[in-house]
């Protein structure tokens, strides 16, 4: 068994922030895990900025950006965590920028930001199209400057609970294939999102939802799960996405007539509002028989408004992905754009220091485990995230669950992890290399992805959703009888892609159950049967508890109690 | 949609066996080489392995060799890599030892960036500033490129030196330490300086092969910031090793030179000039890679063309009188590469 008084899994923003914070106290041993090496993972792919109202470019303040957060997420935010997700924004950003990140600068030096979708300031602030990667680097950077163990291209398993204790985790060494016990006082999960599931998404391979379901597994519920973005600019067809500061910088929106649509959707922000409400209003147009290329499944976006030598400056990675991608030169031509499934709103429920709780009547904590980043929800983003503030979320709340361990771990006692902890995922993985079954694991997640995209997609109804959790449950059945090809030990990719599928059937009947059951429509979630938002019966965050027959939906309160301002009082959500 | 064949040079750990498979699938328009081992892998031989995740050309998980030039597969349309050669052959990235068919080992790649302590040292005798540091944009464009790299290590892959000395620190690191260099937070510009100037495997080592710079799907740029290095460190005095000895008549001229000059040319006109105005035959060698980016295909032709004048002095001759002619031109607008490789090829009569 291997020790360590913390150990971080995934090493995205959370869970290097958090890291970073833990290793200022040179007595604890902390580690990190993640199954891509650190600088693979898929924070790097964050194209547009990352809020925070620094006020360089125009005038702001974090009662805006709270109220932007509040209003974007359709009110279904814990308003104190977005207060502090605000408020802490600007110390978050200085604090990278000495660390030595390369932030792209304004004429006075300052670092530079741009608008974004749903924010009313100009506060995005960015490294050309690369932020994501400029930040998760500038982390992994300083990480090794404290030299903090890394298990790089290791798998986690296995969340390992004890009456409500944790213990640590159970891991595969992808090099090797051993399977080892990690004990930890704490534990803090950093793993990402669960994009995966959906067929056009801009998710990375690894987005997964790994550390949402092992969490489940364990005993913790899941939160808002039905809660899922989609970005209006993905590139037809693969999904890629095309960032949100093509919109910031100018670019137009228009269907098969040459309109610029938004007009009839949200004509005071035209295509700078909200992403879910551009990507309904594209999939309405598509749906109305107004979409372009043969397929008529997308409309275009039209960057040349912008000028040549803007896009070039400031828009390399469009310009580079139309063109790699789709064969596409966004200076001659406009670009076929698709709603991408992009974002995971709900995940492990957690207070503001990252602590996770069970949300339950007495709201008990489960001792010594953590989340932060998309994996968690604290909830910031309620019912829909505003760009750029998700990179934000994951720095601010994984610096806080890093405060929040050193706070604890002290008290904490040494755990320990037996034979009978590691069997489940011993088993799994045998059982992954013995079965002989018929089915392919390829082509039963080929179809899961089909039907999340199609029946609970941008819009849903209620009987599309039952078809998807028919679908889905005839799914887990098969996936019973699935085999693997690769039996060997040595960087088995085929078994994780296994085990991964695993882990998205779990989820998918919980994003599903949970779309069923909320009649309404509210950011990311829109039925066309219940096309209102209804406060009266569903301004509630959904709990969705693991029983043996699938999982019991519960609800808890929103959050409306912010420490330094009254909280936002409910509003109808237009632009 | 077209049948394509696909060659792969696999590598069973178990076994200790090497060989080379042949797959054929259907391959749509506007597919890439990524696409193409994920449809390999998920409906025909689920053991195939090789990294993968953003599968945009932003992890730099993806590196491998296409037809024998390393390059990201999830970036390297078939289409394009059919025109380099075909059946298309897929292996991994060189430099490295093989783990398991296209996964290499990268211990080796990562530690060279913790041997050059390539991170920001802030100045630990005075407090940071409330807000952030200022930065002109003008200082920040002059390195920023350089931070975006990637670390997918086909520079390293291609790299002339690293084949044969594994001290080098190879171009990523020293692209990387180079941006510390640069940038104004940094404390220890003196300290790196003096490091990789006098370390083993440090700047000096480098041969200027451009290798890497062709590899590279990000615009670091790494020999050009190798360059640079050299440069700044005679300036700060640190030339008394043994590699500065062998470069004296190259560092004098980039002196006379100013190495600003030689960090802003376009890329194309400065990766043929330099590969082609160094003593040709020393490149042969190189020139059994070939360029790791299909956009410069060009290059490619150039150079195979020049490898057959290269045998002969008059080919030499003519081909250092174009790069001379194209050198004056270029400081006056911007060289039009396709023009200049239809010139260049008809010069040597090669259509
Ligand atoms: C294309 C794209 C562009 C985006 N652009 C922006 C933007 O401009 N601004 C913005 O604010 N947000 C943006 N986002 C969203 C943002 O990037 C993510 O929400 C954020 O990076 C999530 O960070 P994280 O640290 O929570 O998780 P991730 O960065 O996803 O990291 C997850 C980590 O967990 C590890 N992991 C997962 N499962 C396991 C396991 N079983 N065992 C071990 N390790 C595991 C992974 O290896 C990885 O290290 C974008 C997202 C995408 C897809
Ligand atoms: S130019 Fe130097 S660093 Fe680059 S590949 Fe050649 S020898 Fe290696
Ligand atoms: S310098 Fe370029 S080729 Fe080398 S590791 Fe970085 S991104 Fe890859
Ligand atoms: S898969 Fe990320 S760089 Fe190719």
């Amino acid at each position: 068994m291997l020790q360590h008084d913390v150990l971080i899994v995934g090493s995205g923003l959370a869970g290097m922030r958090a890291a970073l914070e833990v290793s200022e106290d040179p007595s604890l041993d902390v580690a990190i895990l993640s199954k891509v090496h650190p600088l693979r993972s898929h924070s790097g792919a964050a194209q547009g900025g990352i809020a925070a109202s620094l006020g360089n470019s125009a005038e702001d303040s974090w009662d805006l950006h709270m109220f932007d957060t509040v209003k974007g997420g359709d009110f279904l935010v814990d308003q104190n965590a977005a207060e502090l997700l605000a408020r802490e924004g600007p110390e978050n950003i200085f604090e990278l920028e000495h660390m030595g990140c390369a932030f792209s600068r304004d004429e006075q030096g300052r670092v530079a930001q741009r608008r974004f979708g749903g924010h009313t300031a100009p506060r995005a602030c960015y490294a050309a199209d690369r932020t994501g990667h400029a930040v998760l680097t500038v982390l992994f950077e300083q990480l090794l400057r404290r030299g903090v163990k890394v298990y790089s291209e290791w798998y986690a398993l296995d969340l390992v609970v004890r009456d409500r204790v944790c213990q640590g985790i159970v891991a595969y060494d992808i090099l090797t294939g051993q399977i080892e016990a990690i004990a930890a006082k704490a534990v803090m999960f950093g793993t990402g999102g669960y994009g995966r599931a959906f067929r056009v998404t801009t998710n990375a391979f690894a987005s997964t939802g790994d550390g949402v379901v092992m969490a489940y597994r364990s005993g913790v519920p899941l939160e808002d799960m039905e809660f899922v973005q989609f970005h209006p600019t993905g590139l037809q067809g693969s999904g890629i996405l095309l960032s949100e500061a093509a919109r910031g910088e100018g670019a137009h929106i228009v269907n098969s007539d040459g309109y610029r649509f938004m007009a009839d959707y949200a004509a005071g922000r035209m295509e700078l509002a909200p992403r879910d409400i551009v990507a309904r209003a594209e999939q309405s147009e598509i749906e109305a028989g107004r979409g372009v290329t043969d397929l008529q499944d997308s409309v275009f976006m039209d960057l040349r408004p912008i000028g040549e030598e803007r896009i070039r400056y400031a828009l390399p990675s469009v310009l580079h992905l139309a063109r790699d991608f789709a064969g596409i030169d966004p200076l001659v031509d406009p670009v076929p754009i698709q709603p991408t499934a992009h974002y995971s709103m709900g995940g492990i429920p957690c207070d503001i220091n990252g602590q996770v709780r069970l949300k339950d009547q007495d709201d008990a904590p489960i001792v010594g485990f953590f989340a932060a980043g998309e994996a968690s929800c604290v909830s910031v983003h309620g019912a829909n995230r505003l760009g750029t503030n998700s990179l934000l979320e994951a720095v601010v709340f994984g610096r806080r669950s890093g405060r929040g361990i050193l706070d604890v771990v002290k008290d904490l006692e040494p755990t320990s992890i037996d034979e009978g902890d590691m069997a489940r995922a011993i088993g799994e993985v045998d059982k992954h290399l013995r079965a002989d079954g018929p089915e392919k694991v390829g082509a039963i997640r080929a179809e899961l992805r089909d039907t999340m995209m199609d029946k609970c997609g941008v819009f849903r109804t209620d009987e599309q959703l039952h078809e998807a959790l028919a679908d889905v449950k005839s799914y887990q059945e098969r996936y019973e009888r699935s085999s693997i090809d690769d039996h060997g030990q040595t960087f088995n990719t085929d078994l994780l892609d296994a085990v991964e599928l695993g882990h998205m059937l779990e989820y998918a009947e919980v994003i599903v159950s949970g779309a069923i059951a909320r009649q309404e429509s509210r950011g990311g979630h829109a039925r066309r049967d219940f096309p209102e938002r209804d406060d009266d019966n569903w301004f509630k965050h959904t709990l969705a508890y693991r029983e043996e027959d699938g999982p019991r939906l519960e609800y808890c309160a929103v959050n409306m109690e912010p420490q330094h301002r009254e909280a936002f009082p409910l509003q109808e959500r237009t632009y | 949609m077209a049948e394509q064949r696909f060659i792969i040079q696999r590598y069973d750990p178990d076994s200790a066996e090497s060989y080379r498979e042949e797959f054929s699938l259907d391959v749509q328009p506007g597919q890439t080489v990524l696409d193409c081992l994920n449809a390999i892998k998920w409906e025909q031989d689920g053991t195939l392995s090789f990294r993968m995740s953003c599968r945009h050309a932003i992890c730099g998980s993806c590196a491998m060799k296409v037809n024998g030039s390393s390059m990201l597969a999830c970036q390297t349309q078939v289409s394009e890599a059919v025109e380099l050669g075909d059946p298309v052959e897929v292996a991994p990235m060189g430099n490295q030892t093989v783990i398991k068919d296209l996964v290499v080992d990268t211990t080796k790649f990562v530690a060279q960036f913790e041997r050059a302590e390539t991170w920001l040292e802030p100045h630990e005798d005075q407090e940071p500033p409330e807000r952030e540091y200022r930065q002109t944009v003008e200082d920040f464009d002059h390195w920023s490129h350089a931070s975006t790299c990637i670390h997918c290590g086909a520079c390293y892959s291609d790299c002339t030196v690293a084949a044969v000395d594994e001290k080098f620190l190879g171009p990523a690191a020293l692209a990387k330490a180079y941006r510390f260099v640069m940038d104004s937070r940094d404390s220890k510009r003196e300290e790196r300086l003096k490091f990789l100037a006098e370390t083993e495997g440090g700047i000096w080592d480098c041969t200027r092969c451009y290798m890497c710079v062709q590899a590279c799907p990000k615009d670091v740029l790494p020999m050009d910031a190798i360059m640079e290095l050299r440069a700044l460190s005679i300036e700060a005095g640190y030339t008394n090793n043994h590699g500065s000895r062998h470069h004296k008549g190259f560092a004098s001229g980039v002196r006379k030179r100013g190495r600003l000059d030689e960090a802003s040319l376009p890329i194309q006109s400065v990766g043929i000039t330099r590969l082609l105005t160094l003593n040709i035959d020393a490149h042969k060698e190189m020139l059994g890679y070939t360029p790791g980016a299909i956009r410069l295909l060009k290059t490619r032709k150039l150079l195979e063309a020049a490898k057959r004048h290269g045998a002969s002095q008059d080919g030499r001759e003519h081909i250092q009188r174009i790069f001379e002619e194209v050198e004056a031109e270029k400081h006056h607008h911007d060289v039009d590469a396709d023009a200049f490789a239809a010139e260049f090829e008809t010069a040597l009569g090669s259509g």
